[in-house]
């Protein structure tokens, strides 16, 4: 059993790392011609291209996107999860399937749609774009939060009331610890939405918005790029990933004391 | 620190619901007294709790504390303090911290709020594991720490939502005798819900009976017990026996035969419930001149040290309890002691009443305890 254990480990670990695999060699590759194994040609060509293409404001800016969608479609999606473990209301079904839909509507065919009210609105581009993706994330926050909100117990709330606690405080003391688990969860994959959106970005920005998958996808679409391409997508795979490494560290240790 | 807790006319209702889950319920709890609100399952108990500590607004009436109108106010504004079944304790929190929470969001400094946490985990004999997580204590000690934490808030009435009920009969006592001890030292007013008129007996002062939402009785535990409401009452405390008769000028004529009722009896003439309480039952030799009824044993078992006895009184059983070491057997006659002290009238408002050909019969509650 251990045997077979540590053999779907390993399957699962070459899973993830080869695709990654190819990308990390070409990011340090300056020329890898076929039928060669490995680069014929070692050198940071790739890292240079790409901080002249703005690589860093790119990355800035899908920081600043992916920042903002999670920090707007975390607590909508704990209200509405809170509202939705809690309410007897007959509305409780509809209102469920209208948050979850984006999931499973095409994106273009929402993004489209968005634009058209949008531009007829006259929002502005970032504006768009933060409040579309922030609906796209919304179902996952949504869902996360109603799987903490089923194993939570109210009853905490009402304790710190009845020991004296305002109800900020009994949200600030008791109820929001107690479900940091859940939130912390839900903001990183409402900024992962936002950190790896292209067609939203891209459709509703009107490509004035450069973000690291629009540039990715821009390298990407010329020829004898690899170099570059490969070192835009390690930059932009390793700030997630370094993020979830930290948040499932931390996640445990995040308490308050009385 | 502790205030009367007064009801008048709470009702209240779920929403969406036309039938009050409240209606009308009238509760005085003296300063310092416990009064034990017994009740069956939905009868509305807990939410009077929720009611009186702020957590549920009523549809109508008042809650007041010390004759001052609280209905409208926050619940941490009130000075009530709930322990409910489940401990609640904050999982983020160490032992003490939890006992430590009110003092803290009343803004004392940590080191104060520790060291007053501190006093009340001596109270509940558990100040050794005040560092300790929540979840490396048992269920006792859980709430044990619960009962700490309401108190160290300093509550004018304290609220106990069935907070025995999970727990084993032994460590039930324990809790029993701790809240006594509570109760002498700090002398906070409680009202304690249970469905268990035993528990209702051992700590409370007096008895509420809430059926349906409605208020039916409330008096102190030796009256609740001897001079029960109502049939439904006489059930919820225990009692089995509800013989079905006629009540004559202070006479309850019935298959037992003809019994004095007790000289404040209430019951008007006419057909009436005789309820009995089986404990006081006695039985004798069938030839005893002081058995008020004889019949033969049809069955007997054993309930602890005790053996329970069913004595036939031809189409109706008593139930008998004996102590160890009694030699009765199916098929021995036997004669009951029905004390004047164990029986009380109230009128028979069951369907059939009326009819006389009827009237006798009694009713033991087979398995129930």
């Amino acid at each position: 059993m251990r045997g077979a254990g540590l053999l779907g480990r390993s399957l699962l670990t070459l899973w993830f790392l080869l695709p990654v695999l190819g990308v990390v060699v070409w990011a340090g590759a300056d020329e890898w011609r076929s039928p060669a194994t490995l680069p014929t040609d070692w050198g940071l060509r790739g890292w240079d291209q790409s901080w002249d293409q703005d690589m860093a404001p790119a990355l800035l800016r899908s920081a600043v996107l992916s920042l903002l969608v999670a920090t707007l479609a975390t607590p909508l999606g704990a209200a509405a999860a809170r509202w939705l473990s809690y309410t007897r209301s007959p509305t409780r079904s509809l209102v469920a399937a209208i948050m979850l839909a984006p999931v499973f509507l095409p994106p273009f065919a929402l993004v489209l749609g968005s634009d058209v009210i949008l531009l007829r609105l006259q929002m502005p581009a970032l504006a768009g774009v933060v409040l579309v993706l922030t609906v796209l994330a919304l179902p996952y926050t949504t869902y996360v939060m109603l799987a903490t909100y089923q194993s939570y117990d109210p009853g905490y709330d009402d304790e710190a009331r009845t020991l004296g606690a305002s109800a900020v405080t009994a949200l600030v003391r008791v109820h929001l610890p107690l479900v940091m688990p859940g939130i912390v969860t839900a903001w990183f994959l409402a900024l992962l939405v936002g950190w790896s959106d292209y067609v939203v970005t891209l459709v509703i920005g009107g490509g004035l918005f450069v973000t690291a998958p629009l540039l990715v996808a821009a390298q990407a679409s010329g020829t004898g790029n690899e170099p570059a391409v490969a070192a835009l997508v390690v930059v932009t795979v390793v700030p997630p990933l370094v993020l979830a490494v930290l948040v499932s560290r931390l996640r445990p240790r995040i308490t308050l004391e009385a | 620190m502790t205030a009367a807790l007064t009801l008048d006319g709470l009702v209240h209702r779920f929403p969406g619901s036309s039938t009050p889950v409240l209606d009308h319920v009238d509760l005085e709890v003296p300063v310092g007294d416990c009064v034990a609100l017994l009740g069956p399952s939905g009868s509305g108990k807990s939410t009077l709790l929720r009611c009186a500590a702020g957590l549920d607004t009523p549809a109508g009436g008042r809650v007041l504390m010390d004759g001052r109108d609280v209905t409208r106010l926050a619940p941490e504004r009130r000075g009530v303090s709930l322990v409910s079944q489940r401990p609640l304790l904050f999982p983020h929190l160490a032992v003490r911290d939890n006992v430590a929470f009110a003092a803290r969001v009343r803004g004392a400094s940590r080191r104060e709020a520790r060291a007053g946490a501190d006093r009340y985990l001596d109270l509940v004999q558990l100040r050794h594991l005040g560092r300790r997580h929540i979840n490396a204590l048992s269920g006792g000690q859980q709430q044990r720490v619960a009962l700490a934490r309401a108190l160290a808030a300093g509550p004018d009435v304290l609220l106990l939502d069935e907070p025995f009920t999970a727990m084993d009969p032994e460590l039930r006592l324990e809790m029993h005798d701790l809240l006594e001890e509570l109760r002498a030292v700090l002398e906070p007013t409680v009202v304690l819900v249970t469905h268990d008129h035993d528990e209702a007996s051992a700590v409370a002062d007096s008895i509420a009976v809430i059926v349906d939402g409605r208020l039916v009785q409330h008096g102190a535990v030796d009256e609740v017990y001897a001079r029960p409401a109502g049939e439904t009452v006489h059930r919820l405390l225990g009692g089995r026996h509800a013989v079905r008769g006629v009540t004559c000028g202070h006479v309850h004529r019935s298959s037992l035969g003809e019994l004095a009722l007790p000289a404040d009896s209430t019951c008007p003439d006419g057909p009436s419930l005789l309820l009995v309480r089986h404990e006081a039952l006695r039985l004798v030799a069938a030839d005893d001149p002081a058995a008020t009824t004889r019949g033969r044993v049809v069955g007997t078992r054993r309930r602890g040290a005790k053996r329970v006895l069913e004595v036939s009184l031809g189409a109706e059983v008593l139930i008998v309890e004996v102590q160890p070491g009694g030699t009765s057997a199916v098929g021995d006659h036997a004669g009951v002691v029905v004390p004047a002290t164990a029986v009380w009238a109230v009128p028979d408002v069951r369907d059939g009443a009326d009819d006389r050909s009827d009237l006798i019969t009694a009713r033991p509650q087979h398995g129930e305890d």
